[in-house]
């Protein structure tokens, strides 16, 4: 149920968007998914349909940028990103990164641990020649 | 009227509205809360039946006549954890996720609306038994407290390093029945600090009362002295 948590959580803030924007219709969705905030892209995508039924947002493109895992290592001084295998149960069960210069464990994480709401597109307001 | 107003074509309106950050917001109002009350708050985590509620219940027991204790019982569907903790006689509130599998930030603030805090010195928060969301999602306590049961297995800590490097105090629960669990008791605590140095490390049997005081102390409590009057925070 974790990745609906997610799921309802971005909806509210497109949603929200939309109603700032007075916009008719919600055409695309740019999520951008750290790495490390076990959340699956295909779960939230398939729950962010669901929620999205009988909205503005129904039927919106979801694009979503999976961001790497970037971190520095308080041993070595190494930043940059670590690999982070697409397998389930490597981030359920061990999601222990090493560093891939010196293999120490004392990382701090730099980046790939949010989840963006980015952008949505709405159309284009009526004879608004402007944008 | 515009030539870029074409067909498909439409604004895109930059959001950037940082969900995990909110997250972390939220637990961080919820603590600022809490300090302006002078109240303690303790985050229980634990799997399913490793005995969060019953080690809570031994806590009250204790520490009832020291503190103003509320405890807020986050579970799915039922109330018996609320049941089981009240008959110590103190506030419980019980909070039914309704599926979540984890208690956020949000759902404790609304527990914390309906609690009198001028009245608490010390608030427990059960969490849902799950040792893989919650990590995620802070509520806003000062000490976060995982329990370990040897019933679990011997690979718990090495199993969820995510939680145990959050924690401030492991407790590994059940130990008196290790022998049959074939679990080495002094290997878990081991593998409980190589994935976090910093960690304090209790044994317990709950259900029987032993090693609770160990855990009061871990977590920086004590059951003696005189009742706190809620003002020693000013």
């Amino acid at each position: 149920m974790h990745d609906v948590t997610a799921a309802q959580r971005i909806a509210s803030t497109v949603l929200q968007a939309a109603r700032e924007q007075e916009a008719e219709r919600v055409e695309r969705v740019e999520i951008a998914l750290g790495a490390m905030t076990m959340i699956d892209s295909e779960q939230l995508e398939f729950w962010l349909e669901q929620i999205f039924r009988g909205t503005v947002a129904e039927g919106a493109e979801v694009a979503i940028e999976q961001l790497p895992l970037r971190v520095r290592c308080t041993e070595c001084g190494y930043e940059g990103s670590v690999e982070v295998p697409d397998d389930p149960i490597y981030h359920l069960m061990a999601f222990a990164p090493d560093c891939p210069e010196c293999a120490s464990d004392e990382l701090a994480v730099l980046g790939g641990d949010a989840c963006v709401v980015q952008s949505i597109r709405v159309p284009d307001a009526e004879a608004d020649g402007d944008d | 009227m515009a030539d870029t107003n074409a067909p498909g074509r439409g604004r895109d309106i930059v959001i950037d509205v940082d969900l995990s950050k909110r997250t972390s917001e939220l637990a961080d109002e919820n603590l600022a809360l809490l300090e302006e009350h002078g109240i303690r708050a303790i985050d229980v985590l634990g799997s399913v039946g490793s005995g969060k509620t019953t080690l809570i219940k031994e806590l009250v027991r204790r520490l009832k006549n020291r503190y103003r204790i509320a405890v807020i019982a986050g579970d799915i569907t039922t109330r018996i954890d609320a049941e089981r903790i009240e008959v110590e006689g103190v506030e419980v509130l019980q909070i039914q996720t309704g599926g979540a599998c984890h208690l956020d930030g949000e759902i404790v603030r609304r527990a914390l609306d309906r609690l009198d805090l001028d009245a608490l010195d010390l608030i427990i928060i059960e969490n849902v038994g799950n040792l893989i969301c919650p990590a995620a999602f802070p509520v806003g306590s000062h000490t976060r407290l995982l329990l370990l049961s040897v019933t679990e297995g011997p690979y718990m800590a090495i199993k969820h390093p995510i939680m145990v490097r959050q924690a401030d105090v492991a407790v590994i629960n059940k130990v008196d029945l290790a022998d049959a669990m074939e679990v080495d008791v002094e290997k878990l605590s081991h593998d409980v600090r190589s994935v976090h140095p910093q960690i304090k490390v209790v044994s317990t049997v709950a259900r029987a009362g032993e090693g609770i005081d160990d855990v009061i102390d871990a977590l920086g409590l004590s059951d003696e002295g005189e009742p706190t009057d809620g003002d020693d925070n000013a």
